[in-house]
């Protein structure tokens, strides 16, 4: 039945197309990568560059739509939470087996390798010699693994959704029900503020700085952290109700689908963050738009989130 | 980033090859028409089906006998309104009567004008209801749909129906219902509930069903399994167990309806990649020429997406707007009935609009996922002629 659910059907039609596409390019990334050599002058090098413009072409329409795929999964389970009996919303669908949660984190990892291939094939095409050239076929090489095994986990996911069986909803995943603290290192949500808000101060200061490795570090910790602070904290004042913890209901129309910025914009951040480091090894050079940008997300992530608490402190004179 | 110069050099392109590309524009726009028309209809079905349902009460509770639903005692109502967190409970009395004229059936309803809830509710469906006026004499609401049968035999003022006793009940025609509400009261007769009960038979201390009202959805589960464990032979329905219904329905619908259009696409695919992959000799010529003015293939390769691109986003952004139309305005004639079937009274229903931003997304990808993947290879195939030998 779930299969029969239209998001299901387009969501796998638009990923076997996807994946059809990158085979393709793969194919072709495996003859060019053991045969490339950019100063040769043979007529079999000529074509083989003539190959690679498609290989480029079609990474680079399949990952931007690779791209946009991700939100539309997370909108996808969401909608699913209707026929799963018990799950309120995409949490509960998404834990209802044991591939869900392995296969979101894999695709956010999936994500995160697309954007640094992109932004290593702009760097790329810029130069005249195509210096990154075979790191980028490495690269895509391994996304493309990863998105095969990312497919095969779609199918054995979806086709696992249980509609028979209640499963668990959010409240009683992120703990409000079950009690015990959820928190990582016996933290308490004051120190996770502290926290979030000090790693939000160092990722501003190395970046603004320019200190690559400490900007990919102070991103890293305030990725993890931003995580639970949003769920633990900032959620309950998107859904104003102190034990309402829960990462995937505020992609609900209830709360205008806020869910979607907030964990766009932190993903943006900590990925312009992080990978302006792993870029800089590969290309030995600074990117310094990346370092913008990832203030710029970062502090839209931190302002906006801020300003839920703000605005219900306003509005009742008193904090959650 | 592509400039001005650049747009303007690509639009005058598209239309120096008009011709060429009206063919796919026309095969796009309808493509897009039928399968959105589709889904929007499904999609406006299901929310006004949703809408509705979220009006009606929490609990059903019928009695069972032999796997068949029969009459409920209505006593059973003082111990369901002593489980805790049961706002209300109520007797309804409904059923279908049949309508011999035309044999038709029309589904009866008895309201207790008395509660508030229902008889405010009623005022909102009903223009200028005037209770007093209503209960002087037996009178009824009728749907639209009952209110084109009975205009038919000319039953403009009031209508007989035969008890089960053999008795005869005139009742005066109140006022209809508005057609906003058709998709559940098209074929509906609202009257008092004791008439009600006379027409269709229903002693007074039996009801059709009972209903029950819990305001908190955290207790939903414990109240079930209270009234179950209070009475045999007896069906519960909640009201999620409806609303999943509904959307499985839709979504069986809709989604088999996807399956089989995938194949039409798939065709589409392939007729968009044999169309893109003929390269004439004067196209050849115009790709040699910009190679020739220093144009690198990736700048090629750009032109030709772009112009592919525009082709296919202008023809889903007007097939988009032409279901829109077909749905909302014209209220989807011939589509609707697939959907909505008459068994029962026929159903003229105008649809409220509805569209959200996750059935667009869902379009797009249906569409223009498998259009930009037809025509990568071509493009590619384009761009990398030779330029001498191109303008040989």
């Amino acid at each position: 039945m779930i299969l029969l659910s239209n998001e299901v059907i387009i969501f796998l039609f638009v990923e076997s197309l996807l994946l059809l596409l990158l085979s393709i390019a793969f194919i072709n990334t495996l003859s060019i990568y053991s045969k490339w050599d950019f100063n040769a002058s043979t007529s079999l090098q000529y074509r083989l560059e003539k190959r690679a413009y498609l290989v480029v072409l079609i990474i680079v329409v399949s990952l931007g739509f690779k791209i946009l795929l991700l939100p539309y999964f997370s909108f996808m389970i969401d909608q699913l939470s209707a026929m799963v009996p018990g799950a309120m919303c995409g949490a509960g669908v998404l834990s209802s087996n044991e591939y869900g949660s392995t296969l979101l984190s894999l695709k956010v990892v999936t994500l995160f390798l697309t954007g640094a291939w992109l932004i290593l094939n702009s760097e790329d095409i810029k130069a005249p010699a195509y210096p990154y050239f075979k790191i980028k076929l490495l690269l895509f090489i391994m996304i493309y693994l990863l998105v095969v095994f990312e497919s095969a986990l779609d199918i054995l996911y979806l086709i696992n959704i249980p509609t028979g069986a209640p499963v668990a909803c959010c409240s009683s995943i992120y703990g409000a029900i079950t009690g015990g603290s959820p928190l990582p290192f016996n933290l308490d949500i004051t120190r996770i503020l502290i926290l979030f808000y000090l790693f939000y101060l160092l990722s501003v200061v190395s970046s603004l700085a320019r200190y690559s490795f400490l900007n990919t570090v102070a991103n890293l910790l305030f990725l993890y952290i931003a995580y639970f602070a949003v769920v633990y904290f900032f959620g309950t004042y998107i859904y104003e109700l102190p034990t309402h913890q829960c990462p995937f209901c505020m992609l609900q129309a209830e709360y205008y689908y806020v869910g979607y910025v907030i964990w766009g914009t932190l993903f943006l951040g900590s990925f312009f963050g992080i990978s302006a480091f792993i870029l800089k090894l590969i290309i030995k050079r600074e990117l310094s738009y990346m370092y913008r940008l990832s203030l710029v997300f970062n502090t839209l992530f931190v302002s906006l989130v801020s300003v839920y608490v703000l605005v219900f402190y306003l509005k009742n004179g008193v904090l959650l | 980033m592509p400039n001005k110069v650049f747009f303007n050099f690509l639009f005058l392109l598209i239309f120096r090859h008009r011709s060429k590309h009206i063919a796919i524009f026309i095969i796009s726009t309808l493509v897009v028409i039928l399968f959105s028309s589709v889904m929007l209809l499904s999609h406006a079905i299901e929310q006004d089906a949703q809408a509705s349902l979220s009006a009606q009460p929490d609990f059903i509770i019928q009695k069972m006998h032999a796997g068949r639903a029969v009459e409920t005692p209505v006593e059973w109502l003082d111990e369901l309104s002593e489980i805790e967190g049961v706002s209300s409970a109520l007797p309804r009395v409904y059923g279908s009567y049949f309508y011999t004229p035309n044999a038709e059936y029309f589904t009866l309803v008895g309201i207790d004008l008395f509660d508030r809830q229902i008889s405010e509710s009623l005022e909102r469906l009903v223009k200028d209801l005037d209770v007093k006026d209503f209960l002087a004499q037996p009178s009824m609401i009728i749907g639209s749909g009952v209110k084109t049968h009975l205009d038919k035999f000319y039953y403009k003022e009031h209508y007989t129906f035969r008890t089960p006793a053999r008795e005869k009940r005139e009742v005066s025609i109140y006022d209809s219902l508005l057609s906003e509400t058709n998709i559940v009261s098209s074929d509906m007769i609202l009257m008092e509930e004791s008439l009600a009960r006379d027409i269709l038979g229903v002693d007074e201390e039996l009801s059709t069903d009972l209903v029950l009202y819990v305001p908190n959805e955290l207790e939903h589960d414990n109240v079930k399994e209270k009234i179950i464990l209070l009475f045999n032979n007896i069906r519960v329905i909640e009201k999620e167990e409806l609303s999943t219904a509904y959307a499985q329905m839709f979504n069986y619908k809709g989604g088999l309806f996807l399956l089989l259009y995938m194949v039409v696409l798939m065709t589409f695919i392939l007729i968009l990649y044999q169309r893109y992959s003929m390269i004439s000799s004067s196209d050849k010529k115009e790709i040699g020429i910009l190679r020739a003015l220093g144009w690198s293939v990736n700048m090629v390769i750009r032109l030709k997406i772009m112009e592919s691109l525009i082709v296919g986003l202008s023809a889903f952004v007007l097939g988009i707007l032409l279901a829109y139309g077909y749905v909302f305005y014209l209220d989807a004639p011939l589509l609707s009935e697939i959907f909505l079937g008459n068994a029962n009274l026929s159903n003229k229903i105008t649809f409220n609009h509805s569209v959200d931003f996750g059935l667009l997304t869902l379009l797009f990808l249906f569409f223009m996922a498998p259009y930009i993947s037809a025509v990568l290879i071509p493009v590619w195939r384009i761009a990398i002629t030779d330029p001498l030998e191109a303008m040989k």
